[in-house]
């Protein structure tokens, strides 16, 4: 977690200069949509179900293998299962939204597939919920907190041209929010949101 | 009857209970049984480790405390337990209510579920200098959710304190048991007597003893537990040194001795077995159902840890209408049971 503090501003210029070469460059660009089934991770004893979420990634080629990534993350409200302790009954659900910027390489083949990364960091905003329940006769209750911060998020993905413009995309990938609440509580944790997506892609 | 030892929580039966399942019974209600044991594989058993449907006696009216300290031989930590039952059913702590139990230099969260449906339960680290133990009713809402992942100090719904907040019991140590060493420690009959020393204090203390009893016969198991106080042997409370027990009241007879009700449940199991070994083409155990059913104690091999108990009664809030608080300490033993036919 040091360390990604260290590189956030260093990488955060470098990312800016290479977008700023990348718009006088005659590059091509790329649009594309994923619906993402994903899995929440808060590094402990939590028990979220699946959830989904969408990206939308805006890419500008600096030449044939890199790219400057940008997107938007966007998780529906992902359920934590049911827990009961000596306090009561309650249950967790997490949402979140993040903006991302970073680099895509990518190695396109000969046949109409191309494999390609994504790294770069993300700023999100994520609301974290608690319902609980205590029994009969004792007024149950939720409440709720948001908390905005830095990560990082990585992926590596396929790639099928069905034509020039038209691109089917397969990709596994890992958003990574530190520290989330931290300054606000005891207990912050790191969120990690691993995925698996599906999307559509149109170069341009 | 309940109590924690030596950090494992056994599920002591009643001593009584168990008699007047062996005994009580009409031979009707022992075929009613043997079907029923048929029916559901023989997975009838005994008073096992969990202790979910053990229930203490409270009264049917009021409020009662019950808790228990207790300092097993050796150890460094106190078993603590205690439940608050209102008119005869537990009362849950929710909302962030917990017992508290302290020493001068200790203290723990009673979290965990305890022996019997509704207590709860810790280990609380104790020396020789410990005396006195103190247990509160409290409201932690934190303290409470601290086994939970996310950010219990901010994200915390608080009901406020309950009822039981603020109420208290103590409860101070009695002197540590120690048990003289047996002149025997294998039985074979259980009619054999056990002859029990121990140092007498004789300040008012009450004495049991309570023991863990797991049997086999080379197929089955069967484990269960036993309180022995002065309910089921006239005198067993008094601190008097020394105590002469019976082995019948740790091993018993599943069948109750009675020839033709073993019979018939062989029966039923001979033909069970059989029949399943058909529908399964000779793909089961043939020992399959012989392994499910409950090892008769009389028959079996028996490890029996017995535990003597000095217990000295505590005081408990005036608010309650009644309670058993107590503090004990242990010691305990090792004895085995062989059956005749194993001996020889």
């Amino acid at each position: 977690m040091t360390f990604m503090r260290l590189c956030r501003r260093p990488l955060f210029i470098v990312l800016v200069s290479l977008i700023s070469v990348a718009l006088h460059a005659d590059s091509k660009q790329q649009l594309d949509g994923n619906l993402l089934l994903t899995g929440m991770d808060a590094g402990s004893t939590d028990n979220f179900k699946s959830g989904r979420a969408i990206t939308l990634h805006y890419n500008y080629y600096f030449n044939n293998w890199l790219a400057a990534d940008a997107g938007l993350l966007l998780s529906g409200k992902t359920l934590e299962e049911s827990s009961e302790d000596i306090v009561g009954a309650y249950r967790t659900n997490i949402q979140t939204q993040a903006l991302l910027l970073g680099v895509k390489p990518r190695y396109r083949l000969e046949s109409p597939y191309e494999f390609y990364g994504r790294l770069g960091l993300q700023y999100w905003r994520t609301e974290l919920e608690v319902e609980e329940y205590f029994g009969e006769g004792i007024p149950e209750g939720a409440s709720s907190a948001t908390d905005t911060g830095y990560g990082y998020y990585l992926g590596l993905g396929a790639a099928h041209y069905v034509t020039e413009q038209f691109i089917v995309l397969f990709e596994i990938s890992r958003f990574m929010q530190l520290d989330v609440f931290e300054g606000d509580t005891a207990y912050p944790f790191d969120l990690a949101i691993n995925a698996f997506s599906l999307g559509v892609g149109y170069r341009f | 009857m309940y109590s924690v030892y030596n950090g494992q929580t056994l599920c002591f039966a009643d001593f009584t209970y168990l008699i007047t399942v062996t005994s009580n019974a009409t031979i009707a209600r022992r075929l009613s049984n043997v079907s029923a044991a048929i029916l559901t594989a023989f997975l009838l058993t005994a008073c096992d480790i969990d202790g979910g449907d053990n229930l203490p006696r409270v009264p049917d009216q009021g409020l009662f405390m019950l808790a228990d300290v207790n300092r097993h031989e050796g150890d460094d930590s106190a078993q603590v337990a205690a439940a608050v039952f209102n008119d005869g059913e537990p009362v849950n702590l929710v909302g962030g209510d917990l017992f508290e139990v302290r020493t001068v230099t200790e203290r723990v969260l009673l979290k965990q579920a305890g022996p019997v449906t509704g207590s709860y339960a810790a280990s609380l680290p104790v020396d020789d200098s410990v005396q006195d133990v103190f247990l509160d009713v409290v409201h932690l809402p934190v303290e409470a959710r601290e086994d939970r992942w996310y950010p219990i100090d901010l994200l915390n719904t608080d009901p406020g304190p309950g009822e039981l907040v603020g109420k208290s019991a103590m409860v101070s140590f009695p002197p540590a048991v120690t048990i003289a060493p047996l002149s025997q420690t294998v039985y074979t009959s259980i009619s054999d007597i056990i002859d029990i020393s121990w140092n007498p204090v004789s300040a008012g203390d009450l004495m049991r003893i309570l023991a863990a009893v797991e049997c086999t016969d080379g197929l089955a198991t069967s484990s269960y537990g036993v309180v022995v106080d002065n309910e089921v042997q006239l005198d067993m409370d008094l601190d008097d040194g020394n105590e002469v027990i019976s082995l019948d009241k740790f091993i018993y007879d599943l069948d109750d001795g009675s020839d033709t009700l073993k019979f018939i449940s062989d029966a039923a199991l001979v033909l069970l077995q059989e029949t399943l070994n058909q529908l399964s083409a000779g793909n089961i155990d043939p020992d399959f159902l012989l392994k499910q059913r409950e090892a008769n104690p009389i028959e079996s091999t028996c490890e029996i840890r017995l535990f003597l108990q000095r217990q000295r009664p505590g005081q408990f809030d005036a608010a309650f209408d009644g309670g058993r608080v107590t503090a004990s300490s242990s010691a305990e033993i090792t004895l085995s049971y062989i059956p005749p036919a194993a001996f020889n």
